[in-house]
């Protein structure tokens, strides 16, 4: 340890630690425009001046580290002048157009110079004159504005790790910008946005639109994948303006990906319902929620008499907490069905189930920190990046800056695959053979039958995988200290998913990794509240706190509980509820959220099964296919309106606040619910989500919000507060009431609450991966001569359909296009823009084609928001459910491509 | 009683001394004046109403910066920004509301403005028999503008607002040419 004074105040700090982090532990903030916590320092803006006592010289505070009895003054008149100097130099060449420019209000450089008093430069230089390059449609650069402080360039290499901006020219001429002087090709992540310190980098979207100081700005929860980001939806006169983050906060810890950080407009488009519809003779007319409740209610109680499990619900897993819970109260306890399920049964319930199967729990075994603590992390079936963009960052930054080892399997190369030390490329669809490959070579401990090694064999020289890697792999995985297993849609979306997820927790049972803290597997969950639906029992197998909800002893929990009887039918999943539709069980739907028709080929006559309900009851914010069928639209509230809570990919349970009016009449989900069943003379008794949540954490405690340094991110204006105790919002301390099903959501040590515990989860393991084993004849995903595999992935800048909605998001990606392999393309002669037509077993379509050298020879791959019916049509009409999670089972198709086009 | 304060009383000498004074203004010239028939002649720094000036060639100084709305003590005025329409790289005033019921005439919002687009005219008796009346758009702040363009200029002279770049030289503070057809960029 180091002994330092700053400013006459000591404090010890580590030897490896610069000026400027002692100066911050003893209190004191010096000035910086080029430093970031979480990169390297550069030290080229040369603001953060310190005067050493002892020699009396200037040093840059960011770059020098401490020294034992270093004596450091961070002010004082020589500092005062040197500040001052480099201030008139930075302003040399920047024009003082703060009132025209974006940043004005909160440009630190404006601050510096206001503070110290530097607006005219002793210093004679022209003004730099450069135009904007205004090319990009989401970056606007400003090449006059920039004090070269590097922050951008290298957030972008080090922290975003995708270089897609650098320094162009060099001296008095150098400026930021895209290389070669093109539009700007990148994530738009929008960090270099966000950490520059002056205008020189600002976005279209906002650009001349607001002002900082007229801005209203509220701390809240990312609601579009998993990740639980923490962001600053800065809001004037009740409209989104734009979003920020904060340095350091949330598990993002600053960053947000394109979709967080621009995806905000949709909400707040003409086309959003404002006004409950009926249906009147055909034809759907705005009414008003007085009109609508009444007349829903008496024509639901009519067909809640016919008996239990009459009326079937789909819940979107972008809801929050709250909004399951009443759901599936809603229909448990009001209408007494267990037709319910929601938007994970298209995929992550095929891991969702064998994870609760095998741990009893949905926390994660592990989360981000230990990512960055582990030795080898395997990647399987999952791109991080697209799916949950700042797990993509964590491991990132384990794979370069942490050194670990990192494993890609996948059909196509992701952009986490640069830094793999080892990419096995697979064939598509070949996840789950892959899996089960591994998994037995490991549990068997390399002595594996003679049947799997001709088929290992087999399988590596179909794919062309060196055995030698697979060797290296399963060396590393044995002698990792800690390794981390990562697995996502790809691997969800697999034919046989939920087998290759057993597979893939026998796999991480047999190297011991459960027992081993740090250790373990992380399911990437497709939307940001799959975890969350799913722990509220919003699905038919379990009840809150993920219990059996077939099973008597819990159904009585529960009826304990809520003090009342429970008389719900055995109820079903997806599959259940078409098939019941169908046979004329199921007389009413209601959707929260959710379109089936969407996700099924038309000729899989959804729409038809669909048209035999007596009553659809649609709570969406947009127009959609089941819209059109309606028998009434209710207008929901966007998860920018309404507060509620979210459980993120590490386990944590985070609030969203509301940061806008509600748009028109528009409510949020559970509000709708209560008022039907209040106006069915049946009331939950739900009146405030934050009574709601109360009664939540009150049955359910591991709920209870939780962040990593133990704070509540709840909004406000722009402050962190500390959540309010629960015991204020009207019911008794939540530690005197005995939980319900907290047990099987095991709840974790008093450190990391919002982690699985380990011990029980240990304890409970063993005893059920016996019964696994891999399936050997599963395809290998290699088509035929001449054809390929048509897969769907899901993009970076686009989260489900709703952002189809977003101007700023459809401005990034307008279209879907077809991603074929380069070389294959050049063979075929066919060019970026072209339309080609795929044609399959079952239909045929045309794409827009876009070469990219990242898809492998084998397959297409085209982005599922923009998968309508048209594209549907190649896939089978038949609807294959898997037995095991009952979800829909076809994601890939062989088709044949031609370069004609479809009249 | 003393004998002073007796003459005092009987010969109304304070009623005297009071008078005295309105006698000799029965003498002095009239200051009252007939409005509205006469007008009084105001002083150039006169704060009346606010008007929005444009460059000499026709173009519209105000490049929507919002500084007078964030200085108003008031909060009589509403700015809402946007890129403009012919000028990508240009910022203007898409809306600008200046409510003259919440106006205290203070003169802060003309300090504030960068490229002088405010100035204060002699302007005082603008009335409506309605609130809305009296909220001005941009387009209306313009043409009073017009009307009074010369008092504009006086106000920012004695005012000592009338900068650099009024004059035509390039070395002011902010750098903001007028937009024409042939010009752009900068």
């Amino acid at each position: 340890m180091a002994k330092v004074t700053v400013n006459g105040i000591e404090v010890e700090v580590d030897p490896s630690y610069t000026i400027l982090k002692a100066a911050e532990k003893a209190g004191i903030s010096i000035p910086t425009f080029c430093y970031h916590p979480r990169m390297d320092p550069a030290g080229s803006c040369r603001i953060c001046a310190v005067e050493l006592e002892d020699s009396k010289r200037v040093v840059m505070s960011c770059v020098t580290p401490v020294a034992d009895g270093m004596r450091v003054l961070t002010e004082s008149p020589k500092i005062h002048d040197a500040r001052k100097t480099n201030l008139e130099l930075l302003l040399l060449h920047h024009p003082l157009d703060c009132p025209v420019c974006d940043c004005g209000g909160e440009c630190p450089l404006q601050n510096m110079s206001f503070a110290y008093g530097a607006t005219e430069s002793r210093f004679e230089s022209h003004r730099n004159d450069e135009a904007e390059d205004l090319k990009s449609d989401v970056l606007v650069f400003n090449a006059n504005r920039c004090i070269l402080c590097g922050k951008c360039v290298r957030i972008c290499d080090e922290i975003q790790d995708v270089h897609a901006i650098g320094f162009i020219n060099r001296g008095f001429d150098t400026i930021i910008g895209p290389p070669l002087g093109k539009k700007l090709d990148c994530e738009f992540c929008g960090d270099c946005l966000e950490v520059c310190p002056t205008g020189a980098i600002t976005d279209h979207f906002v650009r001349y639109k607001f002002r900082p100081w007229q801005l209203e700005q509220h701390q809240t929860t990312c609601t579009y994948c998993a990740s639980g980001c923490q962001m600053q939806v800065e809001t004037e006169n009740e409209s989104i303006v734009r979003v920020t983050s904060k340095e350091g906060l949330g598990p993002n810890e600053g960053s947000i990906c394109v979709v967080g950080r621009f995806g905000f407009n949709h909400v707040q488009t003409p086309q959003r319902f404002d006004t409950p519809y009926m249906r009147v003779e055909h034809r759907l007319v705005p009414s008003s929620w007085d009109e609508v409740l009444p007349e829903l209610a008496s024509r639901l109680n009519a067909i809640r008499r016919k008996g239990t499990d009459r009326v079937a619900g789909l819940l979107s897993s972008r809801v929050s907490l709250e909004d399951a819970y009443a759901f599936q109260t809603f229909f448990r306890r009001v209408l007494r069905s267990n037709m319910i399920d929601t938007g994970a049964r298209y995929g992550f319930m095929n891991a969702a189930i064998p994870l609760v199967e095998a741990t009893g729990t949905l926390r994660p075994l592990v989360d981000h920190e230990d990512l960055l603590k582990a030795k080898v992390i395997l990647l399987v079936g999952a791109d991080p990046v697209a799916e949950s963009n700042i797990t993509g960052l964590f491991l990132k930054r384990a794979a370069r800056k942490n050194r670990a080892k990192l494993y890609v399997v996948d059909s196509e190369a992701i952009t986490l695959s640069t830094r793999a030390s080892d990419h096995i490329r697979i064939h598509p669809g070949g996840e789950s053979l892959f899996v089960g490959v591994l998994s037995e070579e490991i549990s068997s401990r390399g002595n594996l039958s003679a049947e799997w090694l001709t088929r290992k064999e087999e399988l590596f020289k179909n794919w062309n995988v060196d055995p030698g890697v697979f060797q290296r792999l399963v060396n590393d995985l044995k002698s990792a200290e800690t390794g981390i297993v990562v697995t996502g849609r790809k691997m969800f979306r697999n034919e046989n998913a939920s087998r290759s997820m057993i597979n893939m927790m026998r796999l991480i049972g047999s190297l011991g990794w459960i027992e081993k803290e740090g250790c373990g597997i992380l399911p990437i969950p497709e939307t940001a509240n799959d975890l969350g639906v799913l722990m509220m029992g919003a699905t038919h197998e379990w009840l809150p706190g993920l219990l059996d909800a077939r099973n008597e002893s819990s159904r009585k929990q529960w009826e304990n509980a809520w003090g009342t009887s429970l008389s719900y039918g055995p109820g079903g999943g997806l599959e259940q509820i078409l098939q019941g539709i169908e046979e004329g069980r199921i007389n009413a739907l209601i959707t929260i959220g959710e379109n089936p028709i969407g996700h099924f080929p038309p000729g899989s006559r959804v729409r038809e099964i669909l048209g035999k309900l007596e009553l659809i009851v649609a709570l969406d914010m947009f127009q959609n296919e089941l819209v059109d069928m309606a028998h009434f639209v209710l207008p929901a509230s966007s998860s920018f309106e309404r507060a509620g809570h979210f459980v993120s990919i590490e386990g944590f349970v985070q609030k969203s606040v509301s940061t806008m009016a509600h748009w028109g009449e528009s409510l949020p989900d559970w509000e709708i619910l209560e008022k039907i069943s209040y106006a069915m003379g049946n009331p939950m008794g739900f009146d405030s989500s934050e009574k709601l949540m109360a009664e939540i954490v009150r049955f359910l405690p591991d709920l209870s919000p939780s962040t990593r340094n133990g704070e509540h991110f709840v909004g406000g204006t722009g402050d962190i507060h500390l959540v309010k105790p629960l015991d204020s919002c009207g019911f008794a301390n939540a530690s005197d009431v005995k939980g319900v099903g907290g047990l099987s959501l095991l709840k974790a040590s008093g450190s990391t609450p919002h982690k699985a515990n380990r011990e029980s989860v240990s304890s409970r393991f063993r005893s059920w991966t016996e019964m696994s084993r891999p399936i050997m004849n599963a395809t290998s995903g290699i088509p035929g001569e001449g054809e390929f595999i048509f897969s769907m992935s899901k993009s970076l800048f686009h989260s489900g359909k709703m952002t189809l909605q977003d101007p700023n998001l459809k401005k990034i990606q307008p279209e879907g296009k077809l991603r074929i392999n380069r070389q294959t393309a050049r063979k075929r002669k066919i060019k970026k823009g072209e339309k080609i037509t795929l044609t399959s077993a079952h239909g045929r379509c045309s794409f827009v084609v876009e070469p990219s050298p990242m898809v492998s020879e084998f397959e297409l791959v085209f982005p599922e928001h923009f998968a309508d019916a048209q594209v549907l049509a190649l896939f089978p009409p038949e609807m294959a459910f898997s037995p095991m999670t009952g979800t829909p089972t076809t994601h890939r198709i062989r088709v044949s491509l031609s370069t004609e086009t479809i009249s | 009683m003393t004998l002073k304060s007796l003459v005092k009383s009987v010969l109304f000498t304070e009623i005297m001394q009071g008078l005295k004074l309105t006698f000799t203004h029965m003498f002095k010239k009239k200051i009252t004046v007939q409005y509205p028939h006469q007008k009084l002649e105001l002083a150039d720094g006169y704060r009346g109403f606010i008007v929005h000036r444009r460059y000499e060639n026709g173009q519209e100084r105000c490049v929507g910066c919002d500084l007078c709305e964030a200085i108003c003590p008031a909060k009589a005025i509403r700015v809402v920004g946007d890129i403009h329409p012919e000028f990508p790289e240009r910022r203007f005033a898409k809306e600008y509301t200046l409510d003259f019921t919440r106006c205290i005439f203070c003169g802060f919002c003309v300090v504030a403005c960068p490229v002088n687009a405010l100035s204060m005219t002699k302007e005082y008796a603008h009335s409506s028999f309605t609130r809305e009346g009296l909220i001005y758009s941009k387009d209306q702040l313009l043409t009073l503008g017009d009307k009074c363009e010369s008092e504009s200029i006086a106000y920012l002279k004695v005012r000592n607002m009338w900068g650099a770049e009024d004059s035509g030289k390039d070395e002011g503070r902010y750098h903001f040419p007028p937009i024409s057809a042939t010009q752009s960029g900068g």
